[in-house]
């Protein structure tokens, strides 16, 4: 199976580790990625909030790009995936694709019929791939909070694949990976992602209560799958420590990283070495 | 006009200013994406406003903000903090039971509080955030701090930024897309229309 891969603009600044071990792990499992000729920013959760319009342009940009490629688009970061399957829903209707349509027009591109899926990585790698004959290292003795967020599950109508209340799907590839899963009850809780800059204070309280709870369950990192929650939990976790004067020193890792590791890929070779808050006692407890 | 008592007493926020209902207020969310967002649907079963996660803080909670949209209560909704605490988080439009989407609907609002001219450190950063994409079509996450919070923004973040150049995760060059200028002028286009 080959799609065409979609990392948006955090795969290729802060969230380095994600694109690296995507493409790695991917490529272990025998499934082609050919990166998204010309691709942009999908707008995020803000673009619509400031103009319908121009956040619908945005999200279906990528998604017309993929169809004109015939295949379908495959997104590792949760929120370029659900603008972009949003968007794709969007194309469906007749409304809003008359309105997309003119601005992508505008920008020189042409519009097809061509039916594509948009995916995300999470979803391939639980629905449609079996890792479990592929383990050669289980990360046994290792305990991980799985975390969702948002837009990974929610809404069911654009996403689907996975309950939106209770997901399950990066529990289940963590176990197969020979990890153990703790009980996190925050794990479809937001964490504040969007409304970080302007309303810090708020979205580091949303935070600390996932930390708070990952960290009592005796958790050694938290898994997920979404550059922007990774933004709050790890890269501004020395913040929330000292505004809250707390230590939580907890790694956080991508789900593709967790794989790569029960794969037997090196460490360096997954991009463990990019984080801000070391892995190392993650790595301790698994060589 | 006789004022109606109310055994219970109702809480301000969901009181009838009829003279400053405005049917206007609904078409325009409408136009902007609330067609799908069932507006009309809700039953006022405050579902939506028990999951939120930021409900605590917020003036009025999602299932107020849909009845004040549907009455067409603009001055309340338009001036209300909730646009601006609002994460998208999705878990109103996830357990809402009547399909009604009041991510979308505050989505909307928010589009429409700008065009009206509220101003707040929100919209400041929205807008900054959608006016860079715009001029390159990918972001270039040091513009937007910069752009956004001046010089001390900059210095506030120094030690971030250091940290995440030192693990090649931060380029000095900013990147964009094959045609930049097509680009920008057909999203500004659209938003002139
Ligand atoms: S959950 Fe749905 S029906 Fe209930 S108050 Fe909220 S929007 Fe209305
Ligand atoms: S999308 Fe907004 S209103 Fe709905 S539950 Fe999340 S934060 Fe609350």
């Amino acid at each position: 199976m080959k799609y065409s891969y979609y990392p948006g603009c955090s795969l290729h600044s802060s969230a380095k580790e994600f694109d690296i071990s995507t493409k790695v792990v991917m490529k272990e499992l025998e499934i082609e990625l050919e990166e998204l000729q010309d691709w942009s920013c999908c707008g995020g959760s803000i673009a619509g909030g400031v103009d319908h319009n121009i956040g619908m342009a945005l999200a279906a940009r990528n998604v017309v790009l993929a169809q004109n490629q015939n295949q379908d688009l495959l997104a590792a970061c949760s929120g370029c995936y659900n603008k972009s399957a949003k968007a794709a829903q969007a194309l469906e209707n007749e409304q809003e694709r008359a309105k997309i349509t003119s601005i992508l027009t505008d920008m020189g591109m042409s519009v097809s019929n061509q039916k594509i899926k948009v995916r995300n990585v999470v979803d391939v790698l639980v629905n449609d791939l079996d890792i479990a004959p592929k383990i050669k290292k289980p990360l046994t003795g290792l305990k991980v909070a799985c975390y969702y967020g948002c837009l990974l599950t929610r809404p069911a109508d654009i996403t689907g694949w996975d309950s939106p209340v209770f997901p399950m799907s990066l529990d289940k590839l963590a176990q197969k990976c020979g990890a153990e899963v703790v009980d996190f009850r925050s794990k479809t809780k937001c964490c504040g992602g969007p409304i970080l800059v302007p309303q810090e204070e708020v979205a580091f309280e949303m935070t600390k209560k996932l930390l708070d709870e990952a960290k009592s369950l005796g958790a050694d990192c938290i898994i997920l799958a979404c550059p922007l929650c990774s933004n709050n939990l790890e890269l501004r976790q020395p913040d929330i420590e000292k505004k809250y004067n707390v230590n939580y020193n907890l790694p956080i890792l991508y789900i593709t990283e967790l794989i790569g590791l029960a794969l037997g890929i090196k460490p360096r070779k997954l991009g463990l070495d990019k984080h801000l808050v070391s892995t190392k006692p993650v790595l301790a407890k698994v060589s | 006009m006789v004022k109606k008592k109310c055994f219970f007493g109702i809480k301000t926020d969901r009181q009838v200013d009829g003279d400053k209902m405005n049917a206007k207020l609904s078409q325009e969310v409408l136009a902007q994406g609330g067609e799908n967002a069932a507006i009309n649907a809700c039953m006022q079963c405050g579902t939506c406003s028990g999951g939120c996660p930021n409900a605590e803080r917020m003036d009025l909670l999602p299932r107020s903000l849909v009845l004040m949209v549907q009455r067409g209560e603009w001055e309340k909704v338009l001036k209300s903090q909730t646009l601006w605490l609002c994460s998208s988080c999705h878990t109103c439009t996830s357990r809402c039971p009547r399909g009604v989407r009041p991510t979308d609907v505050i989505e909307a609002v928010k589009a429409i509080a700008i065009r009206e001219g509220i101003k707040n450190d929100s919209v400041r950063f929205n807008q900054i955030f959608v006016e860079l994409i715009e001029k390159r079509g990918i972001l270039f996450e040091p513009e937007l701090m910069l752009k956004y919070g001046g010089l001390k923004a900059l210095v506030d973040q120094a030690e971030l930024g250091i940290k995440l150049t030192l693990k090649g995760k931060l380029s000095p060059f900013p990147p964009k897309v094959k045609e930049p200028k097509k680009f920008s002028e057909a999203l500004t286009k659209a938003v002139k229309k």
